[in-house]
C-alpha cells in the first residue's frame, strides 16, 4: 500500500513536472524581473484541480507577489511536493484558527513592510484584535468566535473598498451575519441572532442595502472592527452624534442630559432596528408617543413632548398644503420659482425644528416654528396668487375668444347690411 | 322707449366686438410690460453685494432663482459661491470658519472650500458658482459646462 502512495506521488510529481512549461508559456511575462515567477503551489493546485475553496486569482495578495507560503510556510520554488511541504522547509500547513491572528500580524502589524504596498494602512488590526471580545474569546482557546479570516475570507480577500470584499460597507451586515444570525451559535454565549433581520428594516439598513448608500451606519461604524465591543450607553450616543452632529449636541447641553444622565439615544430609538423618527413619537395624546415609556400623561415631561409636537405639526400641515398649491401651479404652467424656494426654507425649519426637540426646550422650537410658518404662508400665498392668475387668464382667454366672435358676427352682418343697401339703390 | 332698428344693433354690435378685440390684443401687452407679482425664474447672474460689506472669515446665503446659494469669503480673502444644500438629504450647509470647511450639522457631512465633499456622507460635491467683482460688487453667474 506505502509503496502504491509513493507511486502515485512519483507520478503525480513528474505530471507537473512535464505539464509545467506549458503552463508557464502561457503566463503574462510582463512581471518585473525582481518578482518571483515560481509559484509551485498554486502550479499543482491548479494542474491538480484542489484549489482552495472560495480562491480568487484577484487576490490582494496575489496581486502583491505575496505567495501561499506567506502564511502557509513551504518552499514554492521547489516542484518536488514532498520537499516544498515538508516541515524542514518551514510548511505549516492550514493554520490553527488561534494563530491565524499573529500569524496574519506577522505582515500587518509591520509598519516598514505594509508602507511598501498602501502607504496608509493602518498596522494596529491585530492590537486591536487582542482587545476586542472576539480577541479575548479566542485566547482563552473558544474556537467558535471570529478571527480574521472569519471576515476577510482566506482566498478571496480585497481591500475594504473593492465592491467584492466581504468587509466592503454593504456587504459587513451579511459578513457579521454569518455568526451573529446563526441561532445555535450565539445561545451559546446569551445573545439574539436577529440583528441583521433589524438592521435590514432599519432607517440605516434600507439605506445601505436597498438604495447602496454607503455613507450610513452599518455594523463596525457603531461596533468598530477589529476592536468589536458591544458599546455602552455614554459611547452610543457619541456614535450616533459622530453622524447626527446636531441631535447630540443639543442633547448634551439639555436638561434631559442633565438631570437624568442615564438617556442614550437608543432609549428612544432603538439600536439594530431604527426607524425613521415621526413626529406621533412626541404624541403623548395618542398611544405612539414614546415619551409615555418614562413620562406620564399630565407631568411636565408630557406637557414638553405634546407643545413640541403641536408646534411642528403646525408647520407641517402648512407645508403638506403648500406642497398641494405648489403642485397646481406647476401643472397650471405657472411660475413657482418662488413658491419652491419659500417650500425649501420651510422644509429645513422643519428639519431644525425636529433636531431641536433635543433640547426639550419648547421656546426655542416654537421661535424655529414662527420661521417656518411664515415661509409657508408665504408659499400658499404666491401659489394661490399663480392659481388665481391662471384663473384670469382663462376667462381672459374666454372673453378674447367671444369678444372676437362677436367682431366677426357684426362685421359678417354689417358686410350683408351694405350689400342690401347698395342693391336697393 | 326708442325701439333700435337692425342697422343700429349691427352698429352698436360691430362697436362692442371692435372695443373687446381691441381690449383683447392690448391687455396682454400691457400685462407684459408691467412687472409680474412674483420673480421669474433661473438667473444666469446675480449681485449680491458689495465687497466692503463682506468680511474675511464670513459667509451668507443668497437666493440664486429657486436654489439658495452659501457665498464665503475666506480667511485667504478669496470668495467661493457654492450650491448651499447639502447633495446627502438636501439640509442647508453651514461655513465653519474655524475649520475652514463647509459642513452639514444634519449627519456630518464635510465639504472643502471648493465644494468637494471630504467627509460624512455626501455622495457628491457642491455645485460651484463662477464669482466676479466688478467695481467692487460681487457677481456670482452659474459655471459653463
Amino acid at each position: 500500500m506505502k509503496s502504491q502512495l509513493q507511486l502515485l506521488k512519483h507520478l503525480t510529481a513528474l505530471t507537473i513536472f512535464m505539464l509545467t512549461p506549458y503552463y508557464l508559456m502561457g503566463q503574462d511575462s510582463s512581471q518585473s524581473p525582481g518578482e518571483s515567477q515560481v509559484n509551485t503551489c498554486l502550479e499543482c493546485h491548479e494542474v491538480l484541480e484542489v484549489m482552495p475553496e472560495g480562491y480568487s486569482a484577484d487576490d490582494v495578495h496575489q496581486a502583491a507577489a505575496t505567495s501561499c507560503v506567506g502564511c502557509h510556510g513551504g518552499d514554492a520554488t521547489n516542484y518536488d511536493m514532498d520537499e516544498s511541504m515538508s516541515p524542514a522547509a518551514g510548511y505549516i500547513g492550514i493554520p490553527s484558527r488561534q494563530d491565524i491572528p499573529k500569524l496574519c500580524g506577522r505582515c500587518h502589524s509591520h509598519i516598514d513592510y505594509m508602507r511598501t504596498f498602501r502607504p496608509r494602512i493602518a498596522t494596529d488590526q491585530v492590537d486591536q484584535y487582542n482587545q476586542s471580545i472576539h480577541g479575548k474569546k479566542l485566547a482563552e482557546g473558544d474556537q467558535n468566535v471570529a478571527e480574521c479570516v472569519s471576515c476577510h475570507t482566506s482566498h478571496a480577500i480585497f481591500p475594504a473598498d473593492d465592491p467584492r470584499s466581504t468587509t466592503y460597507a454593504i456587504n459587513i451586515p451579511n459578513t457579521c451575519r454569518q455568526c451573529h444570525g446563526n441561532a445555535e451559535l450565539m445561545d451559546q454565549y446569551g445573545l439574539g441572532h436577529d440583528q441583521y433581520d433589524k438592521y435590514a428594516t432599519s432607517v440605516h439598513g434600507k439605506a445601505l442595502l436597498e438604495r447602496k448608500d454607503t455613507g450610513v451606519a452599518t455594523c463596525n461604524d457603531c461596533h468598530g472592527n477589529h476592536g468589536a465591543t458591544p458599546p455602552d450607553a455614554e459611547s452610543i450616543s457619541n456614535i450616533c452624534g459622530s453622524c447626527h452632529l446636531n441631535n447630540l449636541t443639543y442633547f448634551k447641553q439639555s436638561q434631559m442630559a442633565e438631570d437624568f444622565d442615564i438617556h442614550s439615544c437608543q432609549e428612544c430609538h432603538g439600536n439594530h432596528d431604527i426607524q425613521p423618527p415621526t413626529d406621533q413619537m412626541l404624541n403623548t395624546d395618542s398611544d405612539t408617543a414614546i415619551c409615555l415609556t418614562c413620562h406620564s400623561v399630565g407631568d411636565a415631561g408630557a406637557a414638553t413632548a405634546f407643545a413640541m409636537y403641536r408646534d411642528i405639526e403646525t408647520v407641517d400641515s402648512l407645508y403638506t398644503l403648500a406642497q398641494t398649491k405648489l403642485k397646481a401651479s406647476q401643472t397650471s404652467g405657472m411660475n413657482y420659482a418662488e413658491i419652491d424656494y419659500q417650500l425649501q426654507q420651510t422644509k429645513q425649519n422643519l428639519i431644525q425644528m425636529r433636531t431641536l426637540i433635543h433640547t426639550f426646550d419648547t421656546e426655542e422650537v416654537k421661535a424655529k416654528g414662527a420661521d417656518g410658518i411664515k415661509t409657508a404662508k408665504e408659499a400658499i400665498h404666491l401659489a394661490e396668487m399663480e392659481i388665481q392668475e391662471f384663473q384670469t387668464r382663462r376667462v381672459g382667454y374666454g372673453l378674447s375668444t367671444l369678444a372676437i366672435v362677436i367682431l366677426a358676427i357684426a362685421v359678417f352682418l354689417k358686410i350683408r347690411q351694405r350689400d342690401e343697401m347698395l342693391k336697393q339703390q | 322707449m326708442t325701439k333700435i332698428g337692425r342697422r343700429d344693433f349691427v352698429n352698436y354690435l360691430l362697436g362692442f366686438g371692435g372695443i373687446s378685440a381691441i381690449a383683447a390684443i392690448f391687455y396682454p401687452i400691457g400685462r407684459y410690460l408691467v412687472p409680474p407679482p412674483i420673480r421669474e425664474a433661473e438667473p444666469t447672474t446675480l449681485k449680491v453685494g458689495s465687497i466692503d460689506e463682506f468680511p474675511a472669515n464670513s459667509s451668507k446665503i443668497v437666493r440664486f432663482g429657486r436654489k439658495p446659494v452659501i457665498l464665503i469669503r475666506d480667511s485667504g480673502e478669496n470668495i467661493h459661491a457654492l450650491t448651499a444644500t447639502c447633495t446627502h438629504l438636501d439640509c442647508i450647509v453651514q461655513f465653519s470658519e474655524d475649520r475652514q470647511q463647509i459642513i452639514c450639522a444634519c449627519h456630518n457631512g464635510v465639504y472643502d472650500l471648493t465644494g468637494k465633499n471630504v467627509s460624512g456622507p455626501p455622495p457628491k460635491p457642491l455645485t460651484e458658482f463662477a464669482v466676479k467683482v466688478i467695481d467692487k460688487e460681487i457677481v456670482i453667474s452659474q459655471m459653463k459646462a
